[in-house]
Formats: C-alpha cells, structure tokens, sequence
C-alpha cells in the first residue's frame, strides 16, 4: 500500500505538472490581455459643489495618451472649466513625434461651472491607450454620473465606470 | 490497528499533495484555449466588400486563390504602423509568387490615404470604419484591439488569426508553407 500511495502521488503530481505547463506555455503563445474596460478603469467623485476628481486606474503593462484623453460633460447647463492634465512620460513615437502617455494612475480635477449643487452631473471620459504586449485599443468613451455635494458638504463616494467584475484566476 | 494512524499520518502530506497537483493540473488543462478546429471557412470574409483609398469598392473575393494576410489596422495604432513596412516588403517580394495582403483599416478615409502615402503601401488598404472593428469580432478578435490577422490559404480555409503583430519570422513560415 505505501508504496501504491507513492505512485499514485507521483502519478498525480505528473499529471498536474503537465497541465501546469501546458496552461503557462499556451497563455504566452496566446497574448492574453484585458479588455479595455478593465486595463483603463474610469473611476470619478465629487469633490465638493463645484469640483469632480477623474481617474484612471491603469494596469501594469497598459498605457493611455495624454494628447487623446478629454472630459466634458453632457448635462445641459454645465460646463466644464479649463482642463489641466498632469504630464505624462514622454515617448519618441516614430510616426506621431513626441507623444506623453500615462501608466499606473491619473487624477485630474475639474472645475464645473454653472453647475447648482446637488444636481446630476454626467462627467465623460474619451481615452485611447495600448498594451506592451503590442496591440491598441480603439478611441474609448465612458460616462459616469454624479451628484454635486452641497456647498461644505461631504464629498461625493467614489464611482466606476465598470464595476470591477468577480474574477478566479485572472 | 495500532499501526493504522502513524501510517495514515504518514499519507497524509502526500496524499493531500497529490489531490492538489492532480486538481490543479485539471484546472489548467480546462482553462487551456480549446484547440482550433481546424481551418475554418473564410467564405463570410471573402463576401466582403469595402471601399479602397480611391473610394472603389473592392470585393476580398477577388484575392480568392492567393495566400490572402488580412490585417485590420489602425493609424491610432502604433504596433500597427510598425509591422505594415515589413508587410509591404514581403508583398513586393512575394507577390509574383501569389502572397497578397489586404489591409483593413479602423479608421477613416483621408488619415488612412495620408498614412498609405507617407509609407509608399504597395497593398490595398480599405477603409473599414469603425464596422471593421465588428468584422473582426466575428473572426475572434474578442478584446477588439489591434493588429488583428486573418490568414486564408489558396483553397480559402483560415489558417490563422492573430491578435498583435506578425514577426518577420511568421509571415516566412506562412510563405513557405502556403505558398
């Protein structure tokens, strides 16, 4: 019996190593990547009655343009005031010259004007970014809607784009 | 009897072991992309039809019976850009020899005429919009991202689908054994 347990152990630990190898070896052939929503997550909240903060959360191996990120908002009656975008790392493309992308995380705030607290604002976000592994995502919008605080209320909770779906093993 | 416990002790740690390589192995093994079906019918693809830089409709068909490399590119793309030269040098060549590339561009008419123009294109590039995105979908680009190949032998099977740039490497293996 002992040694049948060994053999079975042996056997086992065979057969796993070799499904482990097969599933390692066939992820690098198969340039597993994220779907956009998930390497560029778009999160925003309100700051105070008159301010929202926008981020990206950028996964490790992904970039975003800074010269193809925007905001703007489509709620009648507001506006948004002059973006300021942090710089980015600057890169030597060959055919678009000096180009500054972003990697890990952004945050820009923005000012809304003529907006009356506690209304709904709609806060849209147009990026374009690629993955290291050698490929591009097409232009992208998303939209979040936020309510402004009341002037010296709480700041607003933090809202996603796409809630972050329940994963296993990836 | 008295034996039964040291000795079930003793199992234990292997016998715990092996029940986990042997679920870890199956788990990978079922995660393993499902095998290709072998080639697949290009006919829906070759039922395309789109306009070209000169605004002519071109048909895919019409490369029916040449190795056919699909690439749906982007000018946004920089991957893209970047391997398009060396498809324009494996297209002069083996094209004699009935290598064709057909690039299908996410993109619109007047940046794709510019960017065909500033690298010299010596293969048809049709403007696919934003539908061309779609069109991929279908063929198993899921991520929608790009450069997406589509490769379709002489006798019209896809013999590959590729998200991320073809190596130099690649596109002389498909011509030494699709040619």
């Amino acid at each position: 019996m002992p040694r049948c347990s060994a053999f079975v152990t042996c056997l086992a630990a065979l057969v796993g190593a070799a499904g482990l190898g097969l599933y390692v070896g066939a992820a690098d052939a198969q340039l597993k990547l994220l779907p956009a929503e998930d390497a560029f997550r778009f999160s925003a909240r309100a700051l105070d009655s008159r301010t929202v903060e926008a981020s990206f959360a950028i996964a490790d191996g992904y970039y975003l343009y800074r010269e193809k990120l925007a905001f703007s908002t489509p709620t009648p009656g507001a506006a948004l005031g002059p973006v300021s975008l942090p710089s980015g790392k600057v890169k030597e493309d060959r055919f678009f010259g000096r180009v500054e992308t972003y990697r890990g995380r952004v945050v820009v705030p923005l000012a809304v004007e003529n907006a009356a607290p506690g209304l709904e604002v709609t806060l849209r976000a147009d990026s374009q970014g690629c993955a290291d592994a050698g490929v591009c995502y097409p232009p992208n919008a998303q939209s979040i809607t936020l309510t402004l605080p009341q002037p010296g209320g709480p700041p607003g909770p933090l809202i996603d784009a796409t809630p972050p779906r329940k994963r296993w093993f990836n | 009897m008295t034996e039964s416990s040291p000795r079930r002790a003793r199992w234990l740690v292997p016998g715990v072991a092996a029940v986990v390589a042997l679920a870890l192995g199956v788990f990978a093994f079922l995660q393993l992309p499902s095998p290709s079906p072998g080639a697949r019918d290009a006919a829906p693809l070759l039922g395309v039809s789109l306009p070209d830089t000169e605004g002519q409709t071109q048909s895919l068909a019409q490369w029916r019976g040449r190795l056919l490399i699909v690439n749906f590119w982007a000018t946004w793309c920089a991957p893209c850009r970047e391997e398009m030269p060396m498809f324009a040098r494996a297209q002069a060549l083996h094209g004699d020899r009935g290598l064709q590339f057909v690039g299908i561009a996410v993109d619109e008419g007047p940046k794709v005429r510019q960017f065909a123009a500033e690298i010299g294109l010596n293969y048809p590039a049709l403007i696919g919009g934003y539908g061309a995105m779609e069109l991929s979908k279908t063929l198993g680009n899921s991520m929608m991202a790009l450069p997406f190949t589509v490769v379709i032998d002489r006798k019209g099977s896809i013999v590959l689908t590729q998200l991320g740039p073809l190596t130099p490497a690649q596109v002389d293996r498909l011509v030494a054994e699709f040619i």
